[in-house]
């Protein structure tokens, strides 16, 4: 007698009900309550209007100290003037006084308060120029004859001047030398004025620069951003169902983007129509049982309990397999696109560990020969059941010994080198002529070969979603079955 | 043999009970983790049978506690789940088997067998002790090639013996394994027993297979073939 088992129904919920969930909303943004980073075009903005202020301000700050100090020399080379100007008009009279030129070389040295002053100081010699009379000058100082001294801006009752002064000696024949010392000052406001235009100027052409740089620049962003733009136009478009996939045309640097946007798109859609594909084979395939319970039903036919019962068991044991392989079926994801590396020495481990617990009855020998650089690129549920299933049937047939290769395939620059599985038994081996039927393409549940069970069924199909191959033959080392998976490299 | 069965389904864990019953087995079902996890470790079992899905303490966690807690009897886990991943995730936690549902009584009793068989130390099905030979598979008996017919409790008890050939077997393992737990142990029915099969298995008393240790129990005195 059998006794059917209906699965749990507290177990997990399975993983076809998961996956199966309705699709989300095409628009999967960020709720609006979390803070949105800035977008692309006010940073690049930002951070090029602060590097251009900060680039005109120091410019400008630096033109503005040049022009002060050339400013400022050449002042210094005026007052300088006047004094070789006094000096050249000048003359010591034999007394020892001094004796001031006819004729001031400037006419604002006349004119009061006019900016500009003069003084002569020495042994017994006091002048001051007209246009500084009755103010307390700085002009007491004596240098040394020869020495020379420029400051300013010096505080002065008539306001901050400049001040150059010169010492110099008049050799009187007979006489000692008379040392005089000149005094030139001018009022800082001529330099001042001057700064002022200057400064107006140089801010509003730096200004309109950096005005017009701003522009420039958001142009060349509009213009540079323009693509990215595009892609997104074009990417509303696929989700609405106005595009199918994302057309060319992109710049060079966004070409990976869409190309990956474009595979995803595919893998998704191969997903759904394998989804699509498992649930109508599902139901089809169910139909074919149930089609013969409900007519021998019907018939109300001759047969004794007994027979009833058998032929009730044997649809129902057709219908467990076809809803095992289906379920396992929609379980392989073939997401090829996205998967990281897994390396396979864990996972075949752990299989391995299970049979040998499993099938301790049996003293299989299991051996691995694995290259270090062997990787699977896909899901691990993938790979351990592509692993499980091969090496269950390894270890059900095999006498003493399984072996699992696993190499490296395609170019060493591959960005993801090809790998190939090779798992060996020293069982009696399949017959050539069996082995063509074993692979048969699009073989459903219901129309696999009887015999081997739905493993290698599940088997051809995780080759087929990562578009491997997979091959039966004779092992050569150890004389049974042998089974080859190979996985292409990515260039 | 005594099982432990903690399935949370009603109807599928007394057709289990009933059906190990059947076969000769001793049987305790638990509904839930808490209360499998109570008589898995008050009672002496030879085999636990858990599901993965259960209330208040999910299976493999019960497994788990199970091992944690120093019991080494096999455990052979249900479960509706048959991914490689899952596979490997429950015999990792310590399970020794598993059966994905939904199954035949007929498997699940040949698994338990052959679980019973290794934890004892046979590696084959068939017990051998020089001319006894216990076939586990077809609960057949055998002396010298001859056919011996035994009744069901009769089997179990020599199975039980045989399993644990060489070693002191007290009455009161013998009782706990064999019988349910409202079985009267004062009575002499195991001493019945073991006088019949002794009879059987050994009509002319040459071989004496069966040692009575005074006060203490029995041992299957044949040492073993493997």
């Amino acid at each position: 007698m059998a006794l059917r088992v209906e699965p749990s129904s507290s177990d997990r919920p399975s993983e076809l009900r998961v996956r199966m969930a309705t699709p989300p909303p095409p628009s999967r943004r960020a709720p609006p309550t979390e803070k949105r980073p800035l977008s692309l075009q006010v940073r690049l903005l930002g951070a090029v209007g602060v590097a251009l202020f900060g680039f005109l301000g120091l410019t400008g700050f630096a033109l503005e100290q040049a022009f002060y100090e050339s400013s400022v020399q050449s002042l210094r080379d005026r007052l300088q003037s006047f004094v070789y100007a006094f000096l050249s008009g000048s003359d010591v009279s034999v007394g020892g006084k001094l004796i001031l030129p006819e004729y001031l070389p400037e006419q604002r040295f006349s004119r009061p308060q006019s900016g500009l002053y003069a003084g002569a100081v020495g042994t017994d010699i006091k002048w001051v120029s007209r246009s500084a009379l009755g103010y307390d000058m700085p002009f007491d100082a004596q240098l040394e004859p020869k020495s020379r001294r420029f400051v300013g801006p010096v505080d002065t009752p008539l306001g901050q001047v400049y001040l150059l002064s010169q010492g110099i000696v008049w050799e009187v024949p007979g006489r000692e030398d008379v040392k005089i010392t000149f005094h030139v000052a001018e009022d800082v406001q001529a330099i001042n004025a001057q700064m002022e235009v200057f400064r107006r100027t140089l801010w509003t052409w730096l200004l309109v620069v950096a005005v017009a740089l701003l522009v420039a620049e958001i142009l060349i962003l509009r213009w540079s951003l323009r693509p990215l733009r595009r892609v997104s136009k074009d990417l509303t478009l696929v989700e609405r169902g106005g595009l199918e996939q994302m057309p060319g045309g992109y710049p060079y640097e966004l070409e990976g983007l869409t190309k990956s946007i474009n595979a995803f798109i595919d893998s998704e859609r191969e997903q759904r129509s394998r989804y699509r594909n498992t649930l109508s084979d599902l139901a089809h395939s169910l139909k074919t049982p149930l089609a013969v319970i409900s007519n021998e039903l019907e018939s109300g036919s001759d047969r004794d309990a007994k027979g009833f019962r058998l032929l009730v068991n044997e649809q129902v044991d057709r219908m467990d397999e076809i809803v095992a392989y289906q379920l396992s079926r929609a379980a392989t994801s073939g997401h090829r696109t996205f998967a990281a590396p897994i390396e396979l020495l864990q996972p075949a481990e752990e299989i391995v560990s299970s049979l040998e617990k499993v099938y301790a009855e049996r003293q299989v020998l299991c051996e691995f020969e694995l290259d270090p650089q062997a990787r699977f690129y896909g899901e691990l549920g993938d790979l351990m059941e592509l692993l499980g299933n091969l090496l269950e049937n390894a270890f059900k047939w095999a006498k003493h010994r399984v072996e699992l290769t696993a190499r490296c395939g395609g170019p060493v620059t591959a960005r993801r080198r090809g790998l190939e599985l090779i798992v060996e038994d020293d069982g009696p081996g399949i017959p050539p002529d069996q082995r063509e039927r074993m692979l048969q393409r699009g073989v459903r549940g219901d129309e696999r070969v009887q015999g081997h069970g739905i493993g290698l069924s599940i088997v051809q199909d995780i080759v087929r979603a990562y578009r491997a191959e997979i091959e039966v033959g004779a092992s050569e080392s150890l004389g049974g079955a042998k089974f080859t998976v190979r996985f292409q490299a990515v260039a | 043999m005594r099982i432990l069965l903690v399935e949370d389904e009603a109807p599928l864990r007394e057709t289990l009970a009933a059906r190990l019953k059947r076969e000769g087995y001793a049987v305790d079902a638990a509904a839930d983790g808490d209360e499998g996890l109570y008589l898995g470790r008050e009672m002496p079992f030879d085999c636990a049978v858990i599901d993965l899905g259960l209330p208040k303490m999910p299976g493999l966690d019960l497994v788990k506690a199970l091992r944690e807690e120093g019991k080494k009897y096999p455990i052979l886990i249900l479960t509706a789940r048959s991914s490689w991943q899952d596979k490997v995730e429950g015999l990792k936690t310590g399970a020794d088997d598993y059966l994905v549902k939904p199954f035949h009584v007929e498997e699940l009793l040949a698994r338990l067998n052959a679980l019973m068989r290794r934890a004892s130390g046979w590696t084959r099905p068939t017990l051998e002790c020089g001319p006894v030979v216990l076939d586990t598979t077809a609960q057949t008996v055998t002396v010298s090639g001859q056919g011996v017919e035994l009744t069901s409790y009769e089997y179990k008890v020599l199975e039980y013996l045989m399993l644990h050939a060489g070693e002191l077997v007290s009455k009161s393992d013998l009782t706990e394994h064999i019988y349910q737990q409202d079985f009267d142990r004062d009575s002499n029915v195991l001493e019945v027993f073991i006088g019949r099969l002794r009879k059987k298995l050994d009509p002319e008393n040459t071989l004496k297979p069966i040692e009575t240790v005074r006060g203490r129990g029995y041992r299957f005195a044949i040492p073993r073939a493997d």
